[in-house]
Formats: C-alpha cells, structure tokens, sequence
C-alpha cells in the first residue's frame, strides 16, 4: 500500500516535472499524459486496497511551519474518493493525449499536461491529508491549478472573466473552510484531523452549529450548490473538456467528502435534526434549480455544468436523509441514505466526466459547443455517439442504468421516512420526494434534448455535415467510463459491498447482506418484500422483450418482401430546416415554468416595402432571466463597486496625499501606543 | 556612571542635535543645492556620531558603517544629486504645498511629539545613547514632513534620505546598530535608491518638463 503510495505521488510529480525538460510538443504530450494514466492506474489499486484494509493507512512527516504536519491517512472514505478521482483522472488522461493536439501551436502542450499531473495530484492529497493546516494548502493549491486550467485558453472572449468569477468564489468558499477548521483548532489546540474528531474534545452547542454552517457554505460553493453554484456554468465551458471532465466529474465532489469528513467524521454524527433537513433542502433546491436551467441552455457544456448543479443536489439528498435518519438513531437507514449518496456521487463521476469527455469530442470535431448547430452526428461520429448515448441514458436514470440505481436508492430512504418518530420530517420527505422525481422527469427531458438533437436527423451546419470520428485514445477514454457506467449499473452486488466498508464506519452498522438478497441478485433496502429490484434481471428483461419485438417483426414480415425508400417528407425533399431545434423542443417547459424561467421573447420584422404581405427578414430573441444572478449577486456587486467608487475620493492619485496617509498613520500609532 | 562615560554621552548627545539642527535648516532653505550640502553636512555630523560611539563604546563595527556614511552619503549621493539638479536647471523651490514658517512650527511640533513618545521608553534604557532615540525618531518624521511639504522630486529624494539618516540614528543610539550585514545592505539599498531616484527624475522631466511631483495625478485614470 505505501508502494502504491509512492508509485502514486512518483507517477503525478514526474508527469508534472518532465514535460517541462523537453519542448518538442509530441514527446511532452506522451510524457504528461502517460505518467497522469500511470498515477491514475496506481490511484485504483490504492483506493481499491484502502477499502479492503483492515486499518487506515497513516503517514505523517513533520515539518517545520507551526502546526503543518504533512499527515495522510487513507480509509475507507478517502480511499472511495481516491478510487472515483483515479477512475476519471485516467480516463481524463488517455483521451487527453488525443484531445491536446487541438492546442498545439496556441497553447504549450508540456504545460496543459504538467498542470493536469499536478491538478490530479493535489485532489488526491486533498481527500487524503489527515491535518487541518495541510489540508487547507492542497485544497487551495487545487483550487488555484483549477482556476490555471480554465484560463487556458485566455485569448477567447469571456474565459478570462469565467476564470476571475471562479477565483472569487472558490476563495470565498475557502474562507469559510477556513473558518471551520479555525473553530475546531481552537477548540483542541491542534490542526491534526485525529484532534478534531476526538470524542473528549468536543464543540460546545453554539459553535457546532456555526461550524456546520460555516461548512456548508464552503464546501457548498465548491460543490455547486444553489445559491453558490453560479459559477459552474461559466467555468466549466471555458476549461479543456478533459479538464472540465476532471472538475465536474470528480473535483466538485471532493466538497462532498469535506460536508461528509466534517460532519460524520468530525462530529461523529451528533448532530440535531434540522442539520439533516437542512441538507436535503439546499440538495432538493440544487437538484430542481440545476436541471431547470441546464434545460434551458442551448450550449452543450454550459447544459452539463448546470446539470452538474442538479447531481450535487442529489448526492446530498442522499447524504441529507442520512443525517436525518442518523439523529434519531436508525442507523441501517442512515447508512442506506449515505450509500445512496455515495454511489451517485461515483455514478456522477462517472457519467459526467464521460458526457464531458463526448462534449470535448464534438467540439474537437465541429469546432462549436452549440447544440443548434449540431445534428446527425451519430452517422458521422458512430462511437462518440454510443459513449455518449451510455452517459446520457444513465445521467437521465433509465433503467437498467447506473444513475437509476442510485437514485431509486435515494427514493427508497425518503420513503422510509415512515419510520421517523415526527410528523413534520414524515410529511416533508415525501415531498422532497416528489421534487426528486420531477427533477428526474426534467433531467430526461433536457438528455433527450442534448443527445437527439446533438446526434439524430440532418446537420444542421456546416461544421457538423463535415465532422469526423475523433482519434483511438480519445475514443479509448470515453469507452473506459462507458463501461465502468455499465458495469456500475449492472453489477450492485460488485459495488453496494465497496460502498458498504466507507459508511461502516461512518454510521456503525453494515448493511450490505440486508440490501442485497438473493445472493447479491437483487438489490432490497430493509426488506424484500418492501421493496426490490434486480439490475441483471430488468437489464435481461429490456433486451429480451427488444429481441422478442424483432423476433416477431421478422416472423411475421415472413414472404412479404422488404421496401427501402427515403423518409416522407410531404412530398418535399427533407432539409435541416424543418428540424426540431432546441428553442423549439424546450418551449413547452419554458411555458409551463414561467414564473421561474421569466423569458422575454422579443421578434423583429422587416418588411418589403411594397406590401406588408411579404417579409425581407426577421430575427427571433429569446432569453431567461437568471433569477440567482440577477437578485442575489447583482446588489453584492452593485453595492461593492459603488463602495468601491466612494473609497476613490481618497486616492486622489497625488503623491505628497499618500504620504500625508502614511505621515499620519504613524504619528497617531505613535501616540497610540505611547 | 563615571566622568568620562558621562562625557561621552553628552557629545554624543550634542552631536545628535547638530543633526537635528541641520534637518531645520533643510525645512527652511528653498534653494535646492543648499538642500544637498546640507544633507551632506547632516550625514557628516551622523558619521561623527558614529565615530564616537564606536569610539567610547569599543564596537569596531561601527567604525566600518561611519566610514560608509562618508563614502556614500557625504560624497556619492550629494554629488549624483547635484548632478540632477544641474541637467534639471531648476534651482529654486517656488511652490509648496506648506510654506515655510508654517512647516517650521510644525517641524517643533514634530520635535515635541518625538519626544513625548519617547519619554516613557528612555529611562529604560542602559547605553549611554539612549537620549538620541528621541532625536532620531523627530529627525524621521521631519523627514516623511519634507517629503509631503515639498513638490519637487529632489527635495523629496532629501527628505528620504533625512529619514534614512533617522533611523541610522535610531539603530546607533537603541543598538549601538545593527549587525554588519544589516548595515552593509542597508547602505547598498540607500545608493540604489539615489539611483532610482536620479532616474526617475529624468523621466519625469521628459515626460512633464517639470520636476514637480503632483503632475503625477494625471496619471490616475
């Protein structure tokens, strides 16, 4: 294990240092991106092995800054991360080294793939460091190589501005993880995580509820959670689809083991009631609010990062009912609802990054992220389309896929609210429950949009009629998540166990042998007869009644002989125009939710002058509101460039001024202190 | 304390106000060149003081850093200094932002100030310089003073190097100064900084045809 360890951290630090010794493009291209898939290789088999560990793994070396101890310690909760961050980090890495040939010339190819070794690096450390101080300092050092990779691309329009939004928020989100670990050090006098989470040492009742909130705001604005999640739909576009894989798929959920890390670890799951409630709100609010706009949003990584929003807040529905479950002492359903929130968090890995990686590919082919100007790529780009397919099928949790799994999971520990002992928490669970499932029914509807428009019916531009099939090690990349989403739909009885040696700990029950009967066939929370599902079975059943359908199609089609022909078009030939577009395909929602979306619609005509009858052209505008943005950031930004306004009087820009300030400054300290 | 400390003490005393005095007469004078000679003649009375402490304390070291105020303070700057004000063609300092009787009186207060600070701290010391830290501390502030009382860059430039002979001072009669190295960089920083300034001075002409420091607010967007 410390092998694997150091195998690791070899892996990341020479990938970050020898792309850098040479400056021919195509070897640092092979440097970088080879050691970033060796260290994420490595990172598996650790997180793999950190599971089935009997003791964590501690390493500790002492420094000599005041309270920093480089400490890592690698259980099950960390290796479950290690293991999700690894999976993507070498998926992410192999279709990198197709995907930079887009950036040769622009942008130095040695420092993409430097600053990539480096950005994996510094999340695994993150999920592993054991030591407040040391913890603070990896996860800044991610956050700052994030901020790096999204401006990669600086010269385009907007990037620079997504960049310093993203600075901005992820350092005031830092600020308040600060501010959480200040309160426990001061409690226990000490940085190490092995102080905070000592039972003798614990907050008094005030602070423990400043620290909870303290938390979740910090981790929550790197998350995405509503109303922190403002920043993600213009990060996430602006970076390198690999990295934005790297950042939707696995960086924002090292926020979820930090919500996780501090309040099952930390606070040993004291916590009272409205904690949980809390939680299960902001991720009911996230998830609804999340897939209501990724609908809206006609560009496609923009539509992901959104629906990223969404996912979050289905992870801490999960995590959410946990807690509720775990302060009144129902410890199997408390672990189930964690477990539920764990297994979406690795679901999401998964298909996000694979959804983002597919977005990457289209762009690398069609040079737009507009799903306008897309449209019958899946002739032209047949195994972008199948991964892509995979990732939006399970995103939208059909069955037999991995995003149903999960989520019927979650749905199955909201409704054993039954079991809770108030009415309020017995009625309200439902209703989050009900807000899950339209968020479901939404995010359906937004991955219809995004694959069918995308891939089906005719280009609708010209960069789209002559894309082509992306290179092999981009295509090896996103079949490697496609199949690990697979797998981790059809296999529960492989992945429930895994998942059940991280919240063992955490809640003090096991449950896996209750969760999967039948010999792991069937997937039962509490009870069979409750309620069941077996994903091999309804994966048979799916394709069985599809081949039945043919099977009976080709007996009955028996003598008649098979016509070929073009698609009817009423008579004209089919063109692009009469497609569906995405405006189009959204407008009923847009209607129906207008008191959120407030769309303004605005048409512009111009017509012949010698009649009115006939139109020269005309244009169409339509737009929404971003609610968020608008009555919630605009007044802060508003209030502070006019603050920042007032300050301007006094700097007048006059020299003998500023050392007037300085003069006085001192004179008064002076007699201050004297 | 014996007689001949006492006496050593009160030299040393004498020759801190000597420094004191000269940086009034730099408050008073317009002309720029007298400005120069009489920072000169200030760092020479500061080199002296230095001798002497060396010299009743036994600190070899400080013999060293007396030897550089010489060098450099008295002989090096004054000249570049010169020099500027010669390519500049500018001798006198017409405008100030305070006039001169007025910067006078505050310049006193200043002295009053420097010492109302200090007095709590003076007793507790043991050197036989312990008196002059209030003179350093006024000769500091009438320093940052010339800086803000005055327009042109080089008077400014004097200002800044009145301050630094301050806390050369301040260091001599709290520390008996710094360490060598200390000392040694601080020299190197003071040179550069005369250089710097020399430069910037050019530029500024060039670019205002005037060496007037509050042309600068036009650089404020």
């Amino acid at each position: 294990m410390t092998t694997l360890l150091t195998v690791l951290l070899a892996c990341y630090l020479l990938g970050g240092v020898l792309p850098l010794c040479t400056s021919r493009p195509s070897l640092q291209n092979s440097l970088a991106h080879s050691s970033a898939a060796a260290g994420g290789a490595a990172g598996i088999a650790l997180g793999l092995g950190g599971l089935f560990a009997a003791q964590p793994l501690t390493l500790s070396i002492p420094s000599n800054i005041p309270y920093l101890t480089c400490a890592l310690r690698l259980d099950p909760l960390a290796a479950f991360f290690v293991l999700t961050i690894s999976l993507v980090g070498l998926a992410a890495s192999i279709y990198a080294y197709g995907y930079v040939r887009e950036f040769t010339g622009r942008v130095s190819v040695g420092l993409l793939g430097s600053l990539l070794n480096g950005f994996l690096l510094s999340m695994t450390l993150v999920v592993l460091a054991d030591n407040g101080f040391f913890f603070l300092i990896v996860w800044e050092v991610m956050s700052l190589l994030s901020y790096v990779l999204v401006v990669t691309e600086h010269e385009r329009p907007g990037v620079r501005e997504a960049g310093l939004f993203y600075l901005i928020m992820t350092h005031a989100g830092t600020a308040f993880i600060i501010l959480t670990f200040l309160l426990f050090a001061q409690e226990t006098g000490s940085f190490s995580f092995e102080a905070f989470r000592h039972p003798d040492q614990r907050l008094p009742e005030g602070l423990r509820s400043i620290a909870f909130f303290t938390a979740l705001i910090g981790f929550g604005a790197k998350a995405g959670i509503v109303p922190l999640h403002v920043w993600l739909p213009y990060a996430h576009p602006a970076a390198p689809s690999h990295i934005s894989a790297l950042m939707s798929g696995v960086m924002i959920k090292t926020a979820i083991y930090g919500l996780i890390r501090v309040y099952f670890d930390f606070f040993e799951g004291q916590f009272p009631w409205w904690w949980g409630f809390t939680v299960l709100s902001v991720g009911a609010l996230s998830a609804l609010l999340g897939v209501m706009y990724a609908l809206m949003e006609h560009d496609l990584k923009s539509l992901l990062a959104f629906s990223s929003v969404e996912n979050v807040g289905i992870i801490l529905l999960g995590i959410g009912a946990g807690m509720i479950f775990h302060t009144y002492g129902l410890d199997e359903l408390a672990a189930l609802g964690l477990l539920a929130g764990l297994y979406h968090t690795i679901n999401h890995a998964a298909f996000k990054a694979l959804l983002f990686l597919g977005a990457g590919s289209l762009l690398f082919a069609t040079h737009t992220r507009n799903i306008e100007q897309y449209g019958g790529l899946l002739r032209r780009m047949p195994w972008t389309g199948l991964c892509f397919l995979i990732g939006a099928v399970s995103i939208a949790a059909l069955p037999p896929t991995s995003g149903f799994v999960s989520e019927w999971l979650i749905f199955q520990s909201l409704f054993l609210s039954v079991q809770l002992p108030t009415l309020f928490l017995k009625l309200m669970l439902p209703i989050v429950a009900a807000i899950l499932a339209l968020t479901g029914a939404l995010g359906l509807a937004c991955f219809a949009k995004a694959f069918g428009l995308s891939f089906l019916a005719q280009p609708r531009s010209p960069q789209a009629r002559h894309a082509v099939e992306v290179p092999v090690a981009m295509r090896i990349g996103m079949g490697l998540l496609a199949t690990s989403c697979a797998l981790l739909g059809l296999a529960p009885m492989l992945v429930v166990p895994l998942l059940d040696r991280v919240t063992a700990p955490l809640t003090g029950v096991t449950i896996s042998d209750k969760v999967l009967a039948l010999d792991g066939w069937v997937v039962a929370p509490v009870t069979v007869e409750f309620s069941s599902i077996s994903m091999p079975v309804l994966a048979a059943l799916l394709v069985g009644a599809g081949g039945l359908g043919l099977a009976i199609a080709r007996l009955l089609r028996k003598g008649m002989p098979a016509r070929y022909s073009r698609t009817w078009g009423c008579g004209l030939p089919l063109t692009p125009r009469m497609e569906y577009t995405a405006t189009g395909f959204v407008q009923p929602i847009k209607q129906v939710f207008e008191t959120i979306y407030q769309p303004t619609v605005k048409l512009e005509r111009e017509f012949l002058e010698q009649s009115k009858y006939f139109i020269r052209h005309q244009r169409f505008h339509s737009t929404i509101e971003p609610l968020i943005e608008q009555y919630l950031y605009q007044p802060v930004v508003t209030a502070l460039l006019g603050a920042a306004e007032r300050l301007r009087v006094i700097q007048a820009g006059s020299l003998h001024l500023y050392l007037t300030y300085i003069f006085l400054t001192l004179v008064l300290l002076l007699l201050w202190a004297g | 304390m014996s007689e001949s400390t006492q006496l050593g003490s009160q030299l040393v005393d004498l020759c801190s106000v000597l420094l004191l005095l000269s940086c009034f007469a730099i408050v008073a004078q317009r002309r720029l060149s007298a400005c120069v000679d009489l920072f000169a003649l200030q760092s020479f009375f500061l080199a002296t003081t230095a001798a002497l402490v060396a010299f009743l304390t036994g600190h070899r070291h400080i013999y060293v850093a007396a030897v550089l105020t010489v060098v450099i303070k008295v002989i090096v700057l004054p000249r570049i200094l010169r020099k500027v004000i010669e390519r500049l063609n500018v001798s006198r300092e017409l405008v100030m932002n305070i006039n001169i009787p007025a910067g006078l009186l505050i310049c006193g207060g200043l002295v009053v100030v420097a010492f109302f600070i200090t007095q709590p701290i003076i007793p507790l010391g043991y050197l036989l310089t312990r008196d002059s830290l209030a003179l350093a501390l006024a000769i500091i502030l009438i320093g940052l003073f010339t800086m803000i009382a005055r327009k042109k860059a080089v008077t400014q430039m004097v200002g800044f190097l009145v301050m630094e002979n301050g806390v050369f001072l301040g260091t001599t009669a709290a520390a008996y100064g710094m360490p060598l190295i200390v000392e040694l960089g601080v020299f190197f920083d003071v040179l550069v900084a005369g250089l710097i300034a020399g430069i910037y001075t050019h530029r500024l002409q060039d670019a205002f045809d005037s060496v007037d420091t509050s042309e600068l607010t036009v650089l404020k967007e």
